[in-house]
């Protein structure tokens, strides 16, 4: 049972890191941020809080590594995107709707962290072009897609097919 | 309101936290620290190797519906789109006669004194775009790499020959390009007869220009090209256009530069095989520029007419 939530995870992650580098990487109609989504949505599943939170810090990691900003960075911001919505998760419990923007609202945390830290630490390439409508485009993204695929995600990874039922 | 039975966060959540919070920034100071080189590099390269094959994969697989979706977006600009193309092919044809004549006369006096095109020779590779790490960093990754003889620092250019970046990072199967307007190193460039700097700007793809040795005032639509004082960009490159009209002020100029290349459209791009000799190059400081651009030069030269 425990293998198989792992490999869910690790599957999940991996996906999601692909499908951003590569899809979302390629449409400017809708400009999601996968990863982090993903790092927020973990906190809805009965996953130990600490696992959640390394998961998140390891996925910035790997964003961080596949592009030209400073290493830590992303990390950083997962990791706190991830503890903000441990600490606010029963908010998301309400209903689909609910769940979609409660995502939003941590990824928009998210973000403008990742603005704020990357502007002290000198990042150009974060600063650049669309910086300040994709504080905005990306949670909107980001609630979009967490309406569609969290229930599913839950479920997939709790292997708990009545999880976020409303 | 349905609460699930899930692990309680309030034991060892909160130190975990502070200590991955405390790990990412021992990351970035070390990264700092390191300049991005040694095992920082090692780990992106290691990261970007394991990753660039599925991307390659995937990529195969979403293009053709990433591009169904771009096309829909733009459905609806393609009308006026097509109304300004008109207008700018007619002006175009009329400027390409202008040209064609100014070419005949330039290749009869290159004939003359027995010119030939500086760095034609240059080592070509071209290299399709295949994602980008994520929606806030401008950097994107190709599907060439070292195996293809790519190298960090390379400049890279658009099928137009418009400037586009540099090559950041390198495995064998892919690297990652810095476009220039999201880089923190600025490019030396030609404006008229004057050398400037351009620095990209922020939430902006114009770049800011400035002359601070400026001689005469700049047009508006006037030419950016790379300059031969660039250490990271061949001579001659066509880099934007200066947006205003540009007037000396306390001795010097500063402006806006429309880029020519749009980053978010790029499908294609060529990564040249420069400077000839990038080891040798690498191991100059970054204070002897004007002896490494000689060096280049004379190099190209030399094998030129050899």
């Amino acid at each position: 049972m425990r293998s198989r939530r792992v490999a869910a995870v690790i599957l999940i992650v991996v996906g999601a890191v692909v499908l951003q580098t590569t899809f979302f990487g390629r449409i400017r109609l809708i400009t999601p941020d996968l990863v982090l989504l993903v790092s927020v949505l973990l906190a809805l599943t009965r996953i130990k809080p600490e696992i959640v939170l390394a998961t998140a810090f390891t996925s910035g990691v790997v964003v961080d590594l596949l592009g030209s900003s400073l290493l830590g960075l992303r990390a950083i911001v997962f990791t706190s995107a991830a503890y903000v919505a441990l600490r606010t998760r029963e908010r998301a419990d309400i209903g689909r709707i609910a769940t979609a923007i409660w995502a939003g609202l941590v990824t928009l945390i998210g973000v403008l962290l990742l603005v704020l830290v990357g502007t002290l630490f000198g990042q150009s390439s974060i600063l650049g072009e669309h910086v300040f409508s994709r504080l905005l485009t990306v949670p909107l993204a980001n609630m979009l897609i967490a309406f569609l695929i969290a229930p599913l995600l839950v479920r997939v990874v709790d292997q708990d097919p009545a999880a976020l039922r409303y | 309101m349905l609460t699930r039975d899930r692990q309680p966060s309030s034991d060892r959540a909160l130190p975990t936290f502070i200590s991955l919070v405390v790990l990412g920034i021992l990351l970035m100071t070390l990264h700092v620290r390191l300049e991005g080189g040694g095992v920082v590099d090692i780990l992106r390269t290691g990261t970007q190797a394991i990753v660039s094959p599925l991307q390659r994969g995937v990529s195969y697989v979403v293009n053709p519906i990433a591009d169904a979706i771009e096309g829909l977006g733009d459905i609806s600009g393609l009308r006026e789109e097509n109304i300004a193309l008109r207008a700018a092919l007619e002006e175009s044809q009329a400027e390409l006669i202008a040209v064609e004549d100014q070419l005949a006369r330039l290749d009869l006096l290159e004939d003359l004194y027995g010119l030939d095109e500086l760095d034609s020779d240059l080592g070509r590779t071209v290299a399709n775009v295949i994602g980008r790490p994520d929606p806030f960093d401008a950097s994107f990754i190709i599907d060439r790499g070292s195996s293809h003889g790519i190298v960090v620092g390379q400049p890279v250019i658009d099928s137009n020959g418009f400037v586009v970046g540099s090559v950041s990072s390198v495995t064998p199967v892919s690297a990652t390009i810095v476009p220039i307007t999201a880089s923190r190193e600025g490019v030396i460039v030609l404006v008229g007869s004057q050398v400037g700097s351009l620095t990209s700007l922020v939430n902006s793809d114009e770049m800011r220009l400035e002359i601070t040795d400026a001689k005469e005032p700049v047009l508006a639509t006037e030419r950016v090209l790379t300059s031969a004082a660039s250490v990271s960009f061949p001579a001659g490159l066509p880099v934007g256009e200066v947006v205003e009209d540009l007037a000396i002020a306390s001795g010097g100029i500063t402006g806006v530069v429309q880029p020519y290349v749009d980053i978010d459209t790029l499908r294609l791009v060529v990564v040249l095989a420069w400077p000839a000799d990038p080891i040798s190059a690498a191991g100059q400081d970054e204070v002897q520029v004007e002896e490494t651009t000689t060096t280049t030069i004379s190099e190209t030269t030399t094998t030129e007419g050899g």
